[in-house]
């Protein structure tokens, strides 16, 4: 006994324990969903066999039936616009942000610090708060634009069609743009004063600063953010449960809603696994993306 | 000589601490001008006033004779090296000497033959392709001055370059810089606290102290004729040892603050009675009383560096002599030429002669 504890404190016996912790955790909740979700998109599941492990396999069927749905490339499409659009304004307007805030006035980090209270917000208040700034009727969004002149009648964010996709993407971009900040932020401080200063007397103009010092040794902050920030957005649920639910009539819907609809509105569970799996197979690249840019960082 | 660098009446404030008082400064072309003081005294902020990095408060800065005072630090054609090097991190050796050019307007092939023939001067020749990463704090501080050179400026700004080298490195790097100085030309203003470094490099020191100048001009004139005592001190190595005194009816000695009062003569006159500091430097204390003017002081330590033996008495007097001495010395007498004695009022610091 008395060996096993010397072991257990001075060998390796304690490290063992730790990494075993950490991997249990990942095993548990995350690889064993993550196998049984793809193992789901082979089979036919249904409220009756939901408890079983032996259900009928049905190859490629869910696939198939998934991509021929008439909605599917409606919703691909909305998707792509999703993703593309909030990461890019995230990411330009919090990367704005980021050098704003990093001029020398007074009251900066502060202020700073103040953006961050958007991100700690829980997406489904974000939501709420979005909602009613939205809001046809009484929202404050077209009052504003009304009293300036921008618009003549009501826009109806949430329910016309032709914008409600919009109204998740404006919300969203709000929602990011603090992450987006403060991790820019942390890279820009990180990049000596005296760089900037050699550029200068190098005869290198504001903006040829940005380009040949900010931007490239921003690289690997920029591909974080930008991997990030797409993981980030493919998960966002929130913001549609409380927004729009998808709708009218899927105009607004994306892949991560419309996989939850699918196994938990209609309780076609494989399917849902299907749309799952497919963005499982996206961020894995974006993932693969995410590492590889993290470890060409320049040292000093 | 025509000046290349005119400073006239360098005001700087931050706030409410006033880091420059009225700096007047003339530097010729081609000469080598040392910024020295202790940390604090200002010579960094006066450095990157002439390089526009900081902006300044009151007077008049000429480069070239042109007025720069409002122009922005890459209108002033002016180089510098910095402590850190500052180098570019993502850039090559070649890109990190050939971004200045490429901004200038010089096509890629010419950027590229100009930077292999500086690089050659420099022995940098076979490092062009690497990263700042992959290369040893020597050849950093290399890439540094060649991104300098590279650029043929109007005169050069060094801000402690050696001071992240280690002392085999910082001697050799000194000889070095100043041969390139002497090779190119150029002007340089070079800041640094190592008064050995501005001794040994430069035509001109400029002492600073809470960001007044001291005292400047040449470095042997600053070694044999400091205007004060802050200089006195500051300049050469071990420090000069100083003594209160008060000079004899003769007015020609000094009665010194030490037991038995020893009493030393000095060259010129002063006024009877008059209470002095008096400034001893270490190595013109010679071992042996021979020819008068000596004193006889009580030893506490002999430190040996091989060449030479520092004896520091029991009133913290040090002695540096160039001779062995034996161990187990109760007392040493040693002469000093009375043209060597300085005398400095004792609260003002001011020489007098």
């Amino acid at each position: 006994m008395l060996r096993f504890d010397r072991v257990f404190r001075d060998g390796g016996g304690f490290d063992t324990l730790l990494v075993m912790l950490a991997l249990g955790y990942l095993v548990v909740f995350s690889a064993f969903p993550l196998i049984y979700n793809v193992v789901m998109s082979f089979q036919e599941v249904d409220l009756f066999s939901l408890a079983s492990f032996d259900r009928p396999f049905v190859g490629w069927d869910n696939y198939s039936e998934v991509m021929g749905e008439r909605v599917f490339t409606p919703i691909f499409w909305n998707t792509v616009q999703f993703v593309g659009l909030s990461v890019f304004f995230q990411l330009t307007i919090g990367f704005g942000l980021a050098l704003f805030f990093q001029q020398d006035f007074p009251g900066a980090t502060w202020l700073r610090g103040l953006f961050l209270a958007g991100w700690i917000l829980p997406g489904l208040v974000v939501g709420a708060v979005w909602g009613w700034i939205l809001a046809g009727d009484f929202g404050v969004l077209n009052y504003v634009l009304q009293s300036l002149g921008l618009i003549e009648g009501k826009i109806f964010w949430l329910s016309d069609p032709s914008v409600s996709l919009y109204s998740g993407i404006i919300a969203n971009i709000w929602l990011g743009i603090p992450f987006n900040m403060i991790l820019l932020s942390v890279g820009l401080a990180a990049i000596p004063a005296d760089v900037y200063e050699a550029a200068e007397l190098d005869g290198a103009s504001r903006l040829h600063r940005f380009l040949t010092i900010t931007l490239p040794l921003m690289r690997a902050q920029l591909g974080a953010v930008i991997s990030l920030g797409v993981i980030f957005t493919l998960q966002q649920f929130d913001l549609f449960a409380a927004l729009t639910r998808g709708g009218p009539s899927n105009a607004s819907n994306v892949l991560q809603y419309w996989a939850w609809q699918l196994s938990f509105e209609e309780y076609r569970i494989g399917q849902g696994s299907v749309v799952s799996v497919l963005m499982i197979l996206f961020v894995v690249i974006v993932a693969f993306v995410y590492v590889r840019s993290t470890r060409n960082e320049h040292a000093g | 000589m025509t000046q290349q660098i005119t400073l006239s009446g360098i005001e700087k404030h931050y706030g409410g601490y006033h880091a420059l008082k009225g700096i007047n400064l003339d530097i010729p072309k081609g000469q080598f001008v040392a910024l020295v003081g202790p940390s604090g005294c200002g010579k960094s902020t006066l450095l990157r006033t002439i390089a526009g990095l900081e902006t300044i408060s009151g007077g008049r800065i000429e480069i070239a004779g042109r007025d720069v005072t409002a122009v922005p630090p890459r209108g002033r054609d002016i180089a510098m090296v910095f402590q850190s090097y500052a180098l570019y991190p993502h850039l090559t050796v070649e890109g990190n000497m050939t971004y200045a050019l490429r901004l200038k307007g010089l096509s890629k092939a010419e950027a590229k033959a100009r930077a292999a023939e500086i690089a050659e001067i420099t022995g940098l020749s076979a490092l062009l392709q690497r990263y700042p990463r992959e290369l040893s704090g020597g050849q950093r501080q290399r890439v540094a001055m060649g991104r300098a050179i590279v650029r043929d400026p109007a005169a050069f700004l060094f801000d402690e370059p050696l001071s992240n080298l280690d002392a085999a490195l910082r001697v050799h790097m000194r000889a070095e810089i100043r041969k390139l100085h002497n090779r190119l030309g150029a002007t340089s203003v070079y800041v640094t606290h190592d008064q050995i470094e501005a001794m040994t490099m430069a035509d001109h020191v400029v002492v600073m102290r809470a960001g007044v100048v001291e005292q400047q001009g040449a470095p042997l004139e600053l070694y044999d004729r400091p205007a004060n005592q802050f200089v006195a001190g500051f300049i050469g190595s071990p420090a000069m040892n100083f003594v209160p005194g008060r000079v004899g009816e003769d007015e020609q000695s000094v009665a010194l603050d030490l037991a038995g009062s020893p009493v030393l003569r000095f060259a010129g006159r002063r006024p009877s009675g008059e209470a002095v500091t008096v400034g001893l430097r270490p190595e013109h204390l010679e071992l042996g009383g021979a020819g008068g003017n000596s004193l006889t002081l009580p030893v506490a330590l002999v430190e040996r560096t091989g060449s030479a033996s520092y004896i520091v008495s029991d009133t913290d007097l040090m002695i540096a002599a160039t001779e062995r001495v034996a161990d187990g010395l109760g007392q040493v007498t040693v002469h000093i030429a009375s043209e060597r004695v300085h005398l400095f009022h004792p609260t003002t610091g001011v020489a007098l002669r």
